[in-house]
């Protein structure tokens, strides 16, 4: 091809491209007016797109909740309970101090406290302060009862662990660790499964609303991805002779594909709305309720009555913004050139 | 203005080629019509102009663009450069006339100040402003012909191609949309219309290009007149020798495609 020729086609083509920035921003609003157009057009299909994707951020939104309020109440019933190991009375100060560092040596070991039988029984005297015949004999000089007491009152330690369903390490310390051995008192067992029943059922209820929801979610999420697919499929179908001619007239890409982009997306913007205020007054209504049954609400709400609501809002905006684009991307790739061939 | 030079063209799967080794050169300013029986190429060598078909062999040079080197990305641009007008109008339904018109402004970039400027002008010049605001069904086919082609001139372009624009019409609206496309080749624009209609081509006395089986039979420069019997034609000068001269000085190798050939 002689160079005249192509100088002139390259010279014809920048300027086919030319002032494109200004073009494109006015492009976008068109496109913007288009979709919106288009939406109130397909009221009921849009409608329809729009129900299918708020229920599919409402079932995100309650295995999130549910996730974060078992698993914070079973994080709490945790840290309220506590392993007590019983030592001989006669178990000095010195051995104790010994036996704890021992003890926190122990990876899933948070936390212990030793005290001697003599603290022990400060303890108890305290504990039954108001019962001051109990106290006047224990403390009578005469009938030599502190003495007793002390010396038959056992030395503790109170530990507090990470995880409470894995206490293998430390049984194993108690069992073999010499020292333990030699001053653990064997006439009362270690206290190890207190509550342990009610924390495994909470952790497990946290467990299923995860995965559960997690699954409830997944089917949800490819449920709205395929209406909103198929809603965006029969709009390319029933306006191909109108995409056909936008084409010939020399409407570009973006100017044929947008609209449906933004279509979707506005399903998206309005069940994100709708989803965040179903989901809200629903967990309010819920809130006292679940508080009654010693279920910790405190973070989700705490998350509800601060500035950080806003985030809760734009982000259930954009899932549902990312769901109707990913959808109709996948329609409008797969159809658009078929439709109008 | 519109260069085809040795452009041959066989759909897959056909044996015989829809375009077979065609040559055409149209000068600016020039209004020509195409006839041909149906399927004797003219709707495929629209296409080529459109690029909505690229050829098999041979170059085709609109308007000073290679279309060899017209990417896909540029084809929508490249269409703004050119009015199209169909038989079956190709207006949007659910838009009125005003939008219609202004739809083709819109794509193109044109700012909204531009559009209501130059949206009343263009309807005045098919005689439409009064129809506005109504939609294309509310209108008669002349009148939605008439649309059509205030669409694809409103953005002024040097070349209008019309394909078979008055098919579906009746013969005095025949009449008012051919004067109209004179009117706008008074203008200064290219027009190629193709056609079946043999008193419009006889009576205006222009340039006629017949096509038969995918080749150029006729090519009667002036006072052209319609007869698909090529023998019958009183020959005007040899169409290919005619033609030769004119590529030449463009393309020298004529049959060789370019290196950058488009992705399909």
């Amino acid at each position: 091809m002689p160079s005249a020729t192509k100088k002139v086609t390259k010279k014809h083509l920048k300027t086919l491209t030319k002032n494109s920035k200004r073009k494109s921003f006015r492009n976008v609003s068109r496109i913007v007016k288009y979709g919106t157009i288009n939406f109130g057009r397909n009221i009921w299909l849009s409608t329809a797109a729009t129900l299918v994707m708020t229920l599919t951020l409402i079932v995100l939104s309650i295995t999130l909740v549910a996730t974060l309020v078992l698993s914070e109440t079973a994080d709490a019933m945790k840290n309220r309970i506590d392993i007590t190991l019983f030592f001989k009375p006669e178990t000095s100060a010195e051995t104790l101090e010994e036996l704890k560092n021992t003890m926190l040596a122990d990876s899933n070991v948070k936390s212990a406290e030793v005290k001697t039988s003599e603290e022990e029984y400060q303890n108890f005297l305290q504990e039954n302060a108001d019962n001051s015949l109990l106290i006047e004999t224990l403390e009578d000089p005469e009938m030599n009862m502190r003495e007793t007491m002390i010396s038959t009152m056992q030395s503790t330690m109170r530990l507090k662990v990470y995880d409470p369903d894995n206490l293998d390490s430390i049984k194993n310390i108690v069992a073999s660790d010499l020292l333990f051995v030699k001053n653990l008192d064997t006439t009362e067992e270690p206290t190890y499964d207190v509550n342990s029943s009610e924390i495994a059922t909470i952790t497990r209820w946290a467990k299923i609303a995860k995965t559960g929801g997690l699954v409830l979610s997944i089917v949800f999420l490819v449920i709205s991805v395929l209406v909103i697919f198929n809603t965006i499929r029969m709009a390319i179908f029933s306006r191909r002779e109108e995409i056909y001619m936008m084409k010939l007239v020399g409407a570009d890409r973006g100017f044929i594909r947008g609209p449906f982009l933004v279509e979707a997306q506005l399903s998206g913007v309005v069940s994100g709305l709708l989803s965040f205020g179903l989901a809200y007054a629903g967990f309010r209504f819920l809130e006292p309720r679940l508080a009654n049954y010693g279920i910790s609400v405190a973070t989700v709400s705490n998350i509800l009555d601060s500035n950080k609501i806003v985030y809760v809002v734009l982000t259930m905006i954009l899932a549902g913004m990312l769901i109707g684009t990913i959808s109709a991307r996948l329609a409008v790739h797969k159809y658009m050139r078929s439709a109008t061939k | 203005m519109i260069l085809l030079d040795h452009v041959t063209k066989i759909y897959p799967g056909d044996k015989k080629p829809a375009l077979d080794d065609v040559s055409l050169h149209i000068e600016p300013n020039e209004f020509v019509f195409l006839v041909g029986k149906s399927g004797a190429g003219k709707s495929t060598l629209m296409k080529m102009i459109t690029k909505e078909e690229n050829p098999d062999v041979g170059k085709i040079i609109i308007g000073g663009i290679d279309l060899d080197y017209v990417r896909r990305r540029h084809i929508p641009h490249y269409r703004r450069r050119l009015g199209v007008v169909f038989q079956d109008f190709k207006l949007l339904p659910r838009r009125t006339v005003y939008e219609n018109v202004a739809f083709a402004l819109e794509i193109a970039g044109m700012s909204s100040r531009e559009i209501r400027r130059t949206v009343p002008k263009v309807l005045d010049l098919v005689d439409l402003s009064d129809q506005a605001h109504k939609f294309p069904a509310q209108l008669s086919g002349g009148q939605q012909q008439r649309v059509s082609i205030a669409r694809s001139v409103a953005r002024q372009p040097k070349i209008l191609i019309a394909d078979e624009p008055t098919g579906n019409l009746d013969k005095l609206t025949r009449a008012e949309i051919i004067s109209l496309l004179q009117k706008i080749n008074d203008f200064g624009t290219t027009v190629l219309v193709t056609t079946h209609d043999e008193a419009i081509v006889n009576n205006l006395n222009k340039r006629v290009v017949t096509l038969k089986n995918g080749k150029i039979v006729a090519d009667q420069k002036e006072h052209g007149i319609y007869r698909l019997d090529e023998e019958k034609i009183p020959t005007s000068p040899s169409p290919a020798s005619e033609i030769k001269i004119n590529t030449k000085p463009i393309v020298s190798s004529a049959k060789s495609r370019s290196p950058k050939k488009e992705k399909k």
